[in-house]
């Protein structure tokens, strides 16, 4: 865990920083800094009485000569009851740098847009308490993404691994006009491929996985798990079903999971990642055994 | 997109104590397996002293004369750190073994649930085997 | 990207006898390190030792079987941890090769050794 001392946030000026003509959030903040004017006592005691969260936050910003080298900043969050770590990252940006950046939406795990890289595993910042964690709560942005800004990434390869393996559905046979009714599926089927359903595109098992960071061509999992909740659906056909597998059976595709179960574990909508991958490499097999 | 940060292989090594117990496992059997795959080499290399051994070469072994193969290998089994070398190389197989298993199961859809205790487990065990083995790898040997 | 399609599955049969070998090695490693340290103890093999169980043509063919199986998933496992790693192109190609001549000479030397134990050359 990283030791790294840093004069911590002044709370002490709730002015928008917008309001002060010419000078930037940074340059305040740097000022503040070099003045110390924080009184580093009070705020360990407003800590440890639970009253405030102190968060560290990665920042970096190929703009602003400070920030090109990234850092770590601290802030210290007033907490409330029920706090998540995108709660206190949006209070740091309203109150305290309004130049803080991240992505995020509708902050009810839905959107998948602000998987944060937190205390070393990556988590949803919406989906995350604060009492839950260790201060001080270390934020940083996904790991093996380059990183744009602050706690922005660079979502394109995840997106090109993700549109890689066709994640929509398909079906040759078009229904006769006269029976256009709904697809059904049955009950059975729609409880298989449930779980992998579930999946918001927020990229923290991809950012998990050890053999994605070190092998650029792999799907990973999030791909995988997607072509999965197409591969078992029934109303795809075989034909179908086969050139799914085919796109999986590739050497970058399932074969590479060694299944260190991280992506699993980090998976903030709780998908079964290396159960479905596993279960796409048995079907796999047994598709080419029957060619033997 | 002018320009943008390159975070490397963080997470990979400066992080080891928050890595995962499958994490671990990967690591164990990966560091085991290269070890074996080397031991194969060399062992291959030392049994290679039969061909010589069937030659009719012989060599001084304690005082007294014997074939190569025999001289050969016990000698290096009286070198108290080749015995050494053989309680960490049981250990190390045992382990991939034990987490051999472990794996298969997991390619089975077995217990994936169980996978960070499944792997406790074959490191107690590959443990526990290794001490109770101790006294017949050692035994007959001086420092 | 996952883009270009192969007939044949580059991974899959690899894969697949990974696992194979994998289940037969538990078994004969398991067997062979309790047969030459706990039955017979390592310091006390003897060439004549060693040609009296070569005798047993089970015996040979099994270790014959144990090489070439450990050869195999020893190989393919470095194989695979390389391109786990991000390996590719040309220096992967040289990777691959070289690592087949490896595993072919030891086959081939370690088929010849147990010839000899057995007698046969």
């Amino acid at each position: 865990m990283s030791t790294q001392q840093q004069e911590p946030e002044s709370q002490e000026s709730p002015q928008d920083p917008e309001m002060k003509g010419t000078e930037s959030p940074q340059q305040r903040r740097l000022k503040e800094k070099q003045e110390g004017m924080v009184d580093e006592h009070a705020e360990d005691e407003a800590e440890a009485a639970g009253e405030t969260v102190h968060i560290k936050v990665f920042r970096y910003d190929p703009e602003v000569a400070d920030k090109q080298e990234p850092r770590f900043d601290d802030f210290h969050v007033p907490f409330e009851k029920g706090m998540t770590v995108l709660d206190a990252v949006m209070y740091a940006r309203d109150e305290f740098d309004s130049s803080l950046t991240f992505r995020h939406s509708c902050r009810q795990a839905v959107c998948g847009s602000d998987a944060f890289f937190v205390n070393g595993s990556q988590m949803l910042g919406c989906k995350t308490q604060l009492s839950e964690l260790e201060q001080p709560v270390r934020i940083e942005p996904l790991p093996h993404q380059e990183v744009v800004k602050d706690l922005v990434v660079d979502m394109d390869h995840f997106y090109d691994q993700m549109h890689a393996v066709e994640p929509y559905f398909q079906d040759e046979e078009t229904p006769d006009a006269s029976d256009l009714e709904e697809q059904r599926q049955t009950p059975e089927n729609r409880e298989k491929i449930k779980m992998s359903s579930r999946c918001i595109w927020c990229g923290a098992c991809m950012s998990s996985c050890n053999i994605a960071a070190g092998d650029n061509e792999y799907l990973g999992p999030a791909a995988i798990n997607k072509a999965y909740k197409f591969a078992m659906d029934d109303r795809e056909s075989e034909e179908i079903k086969e050139h799914r597998l085919r796109i999986l059976e590739q050497e970058h595709g399932v074969w590479r999971c060694q299944t260190q179960f991280s992506c699993t574990e980090v998976c903030p909508k709780d998908i079964p990642l290396t159960e479905h991958i596993q279960e796409l490499k048995r079907e796999a097999v047994k598709k080419n055994l029957k060619f033997w | 997109m002018s320009q943008s940060y390159n975070r490397g292989l963080i997470e990979d090594f400066g992080r080891w104590k928050e890595f995962s117990a499958g994490m671990w496992a990967w690591i164990f059997h990966k560091f085991t397996g290269w070890m074996l795959i080397g031991y194969l080499f060399t062992h291959i290399a030392v049994l290679s002293s039969a061909i010589a051994a069937a030659d009719g070469q012989t060599m001084m072994l304690a005082g007294e004369q014997v074939d190569a193969y025999t001289g050969t290998l016990q000698g290096l089994e009286s070198l108290f750190i080749v015995r050494v070398l053989e309680v960490g190389l049981l250990a190390v197989a045992v382990f991939h073994i034990l987490n051999g298993v472990r794996l298969l199961m997991v390619d089975l859809g077995v217990g994936l649930t169980a996978q960070d205790k499944s792997f406790y487990a074959s490191l107690v065990l590959t443990g526990v085997i290794t001490v109770a083995s101790v006294p017949t790898f050692m035994a007959g040997v001086g420092l | 990207m996952a883009e270009r399609y192969s007939s044949f599955t580059p991974g899959g049969t690899a894969w697949f006898l990974q696992r194979v070998t994998a289940a037969f090695l538990i078994v004969v490693l398991a067997f062979h390190f309790f047969l030459l340290h706990f039955v017979n103890h390592a310091s006390e093999i003897t060439f004549a030792g060693t040609q009296a169980r070569m005798e047993d043509v089970g015996y040979f063919l099994t270790m014959v079987l144990f090489l070439i199986a450990g050869a195999f998933h020893g190989v393919n496992g470095v194989y695979n941890a390389l391109v786990n790693q991000g390996l590719s192109g040309t220096p992967k190609k040289v990777v691959l090769a070289v690592l087949v001549i490896a595993a072919g000479l030891l086959i081939v030397q370690g088929v010849w050794v147990a010839l000899v134990m057995r007698g046969m050359i």
